[in-house]
């Protein structure tokens, strides 16, 4: 992990998140998304694949796959038009409320970036105390 | 079952690895190892004075035999000490191993006496490193250490190795020794070569651009080969300076910020540049913008990083520099011959002659350009030549003609001063039947000048010829040229007398005052029967000339 993070870092570009996790084989699958044009992206493609411990590299393209992402919410103590906003919200945007502590709420939501970010800007900090977000996974839908 | 331990378990693997030369210093955190080494018979070691004298003359065995060079430190300053060395190495693609002690495994991470994190810090500059948590891990990371280091692109590998690894016991099985030249090879693409065949075919002004990708390969028959049967001059890098004799018809000599102005000529006026085993590094090319204009160009690589990384590239070619040249050859062979039109090589030949630099002076004190002349009239095609960096490394580069590859090495990429002294004493170890000269500036060799003693000690008879300005020269010269002489921290004064240096560690010391001394005192240090050091004290003001100004234009040097 270190050395792909620092591969990104040496070159300026930022890595808007980064997921890992252990796949059947028991690889480890590592999904990195950041943003450059196709002659930097193509660049730190070779980047990974010249690193020694990576097995292969594959560049999915947002329109060829299945990007999901997992936010959990926790509000401050809402009053009542704050709670029915809250819920109404998080359930318009497929999510669920997993708890309610005197008025203090905790919900999933899962998407992709933007329907949660979407979610995230209509609740703003007068609602929301803390978001922890798990970072994008993604799935190409290629079949062969 | 038969334990032993991990230290001598890493002997039993670095000889099945080949390894007969390590260069290192002892400390706390790998005494076990060299507690092994005193039952070791078959391994030389050679006691540097300095960590990064370790370092650098591994890199140097490395490159004058093609073979991986070991060095060995212990944990903490020893390791951190190898960095400079490890980088310089990883920057010019030289196969070094580099083991280090470390603390033992429970102890990582408390900042325990002499504890570096390693494994972070050499994770930037080596091809690969590991850290060996369970000796059973210890044989397959010695393979793995030597196999990354010579496959593909080749590169230093770092092995960390905790004490604890070290003398705990186990019943292992070392891996069966194997050859370097088992290495994986990368075949080219057949519709690459198709294409560069085409290309190179129907050239009227081709020109070949070859680097140390050749040398590594092995190439350097069929990149002669090639250059004669498309009648195309070759340019080098300078880590490519020997992949063709330098005194062949077809050879221009290094390209660049101070290469030969027929080089650079040719490069910007070719109309397909075939470069194999080169990265295009900035001092190579200088403004991309501007570099090869008229030309398509074809990039042969075995690292797919390097292509179109500073250069637009019009036909890459991902492999192995000897495999792709033969099947370009084939290829070539295989079409019609038209006879190449004479022209663009008698315009080279032209060139060549009309721009050859002057090195016929007689002033004293003595021009650099005289003291290489005259160091290469007693220098055979057999001699290796090391250089510093800086003024006295570019005057090596621009004016030796270099025969045969592996014999001219120099810091490239790190631009390392301090390289040459302990790199030239590895290629001596290596290659000890050749003569090994290091052309050094005083302000680099004094940087490494402690090397004196183990050159000394273990009769490693290498000539250094110092180029004695008393400047730190290549800055001086920029100060000149482009900050109005404010020269700012780069005289070195008076001292010290580097005859009286040499003998105060019983090398041999002498003084070449005047040109016409040089050619008889370098013979008489090479038959010294000791290491060596000639000072050559140098006009201080002269300049590395031409220069192309950092991102200038190859065809508008400085000339004065």
């Amino acid at each position: 992990m270190m050395r792909i993070s620092r591969d990104f870092h040496r070159r300026q570009i930022n890595l808007d998140s980064i997921t890992v996790g252990i796949e059947p084989t028991g690889l480890a699958r590592i999904i990195l998304t950041f943003k450059a044009d196709d002659r930097m992206a193509e660049f730190m493609r070779k980047v990974l694949v010249r690193s020694e411990p990576i097995i292969d590299v594959e560049v999915i393209e947002p329109e060829n796959s299945i990007v999901r992402e997992v936010a959990l919410l926790k509000t401050k103590k809402l009053d009542v038009g704050q709670l029915w906003k809250f819920i109404q919200l998080v359930e318009r945007a497929g999510g669920k409320v997993l708890e309610n502590k005197d008025n203090i709420l905790i919900a999933e939501l899962s998407g992709d970036h933007d329907e949660i970010e979407k979610v995230i800007m209509e609740l703003g900090p007068e609602i929301l105390k803390e978001v922890a977000r798990s970072g994008q996974v993604l799935i190409s839908r290629e079949t062969t | 079952m038969v334990e032993i331990t991990g230290s001598k378990a890493l002997f039993e693997a670095l000889k099945a690895e080949g390894v007969r030369d390590i260069f290192g210093i002892p400390g706390g955190a790998i005494i076990p190892v060299y507690d092994a080494l005193y039952d070791e018979h078959n391994i030389r070691h050679i006691l540097t004075r300095h960590e990064q004298g370790a370092a650098h003359a591994a890199d140097g065995y490395a490159r004058a035999i093609g073979k991986p060079g070991v060095c060995m430190t212990t944990s903490g300053p020893g390791a951190t000490n190898l960095t400079t060395g490890i980088l310089n190495a990883y920057m010019d693609s030289s196969p070094v191993v580099a083991i280090s002690g470390q603390m033992p495994t429970q102890m990582l991470g408390t900042d325990a006496f002499q504890e570096a994190d390693m494994l972070s810090i050499m994770l930037p500059i080596t091809k690969h490193n590991f850290i060996v948590h369970r000796i059973e891990e210890l044989p397959i990371v010695v393979r793995l250490a030597f196999k990354t280091s010579m496959t593909g692109r080749p590169g230093p590998v770092h092995i960390d190795l905790p004490k604890n690894v070290q003398v705990s016991k186990a019943d292992l099985k070392i891996p069966a020794a194997i050859k370097y030249d088992k290495a994986v090879k990368m075949d080219p693409g057949e519709e690459e070569i198709r294409k560069a065949v085409n290309m190179l075919v129907n050239a009227e002004q081709p020109v070949i651009y070859a680097g140390g990708g050749v040398i590594w390969s092995g190439a350097s028959a069929e990149l002669v080969a090639l250059a004669e049967l498309l009648g195309a001059p070759v340019t080098t890098s300078l880590m490519g300076k020997g992949t063709i004799p330098e005194d062949h018809p077809l050879s221009l000599g290094m390209l660049g910020m101070h290469g030969r102005i027929a080089a650079n000529l040719a490069v910007t006026e070719c109309d397909v540049l075939l470069g194999v085993g080169v990265r295009f590094s900035d001092r190579a090319t200088s403004d991309v913008r501007h570099f090869a204009p008229r030309a398509k160009i074809i990039h042969i690589d075995i690292d797919p990083v390097e292509i179109g990384k500073n250069v637009r590239v019009d036909l890459p070619i991902v492999g192995d520099a000897k495999r792709s040249l033969i099947s370009i050859i084939k290829g070539i062979r295989a079409q019609v011959q038209r006879g190449r039109t004479s022209a663009w090589l008698q315009k080279i030949s032209k060139m060549r002659d009309e721009l050859a630099p002057r090195m016929d002076y007689d002033e004293v004190p003595t021009k650099p350009q005289r003291a290489i002349k005259e160091i290469m009239r007693v220098l055979n095609d057999d001699s290796i030549i090391v250089t510093e960096v800086g003024q006295c490394q570019m005057w090596a580069a621009h004016f030796c003609q270099v025969k045969k590859p592996r014999h001219f090495i120099s810091s490239g990429g790190l631009g390392t001063m301090g390289f040459g002294f302990p790199a030239a004493m590895g290629a001596k170890v290596a290659c000890p039947q050749c003569d090994v000269v290091n052309i050094a500036g005083d302000g680099s060799f004094l940087m490494n000048s402690q090397e004196l003693a183990t050159v000394v000690e273990n009769k490693i008879n290498v000539v250094s010829c110092i180029f004695n300005n008393r400047y730190l020269g290549m800055v001086k010269q920029w100060q000149d040229i482009f900050y109005q002489k404010r020269r700012s921290a780069v005289s070195l004064g008076k001292v010290p007398d580097f005859v009286k240096l040499a003998e105060a560690y019983g090398a041999w010391g002498d003084r070449a005052a005047r040109p016409s001394e040089i050619a008889p005192k370098l013979r008489e240090a090479l038959k010294s029967g000791k290491p060596a050091v000639l000072d050559i004290p140098i006009d201080p003001d002269e300049h590395v000339l031409p220069m192309v100004p950092s991102g200038g234009k190859l065809d508008e040097p400085i000339l004065t």
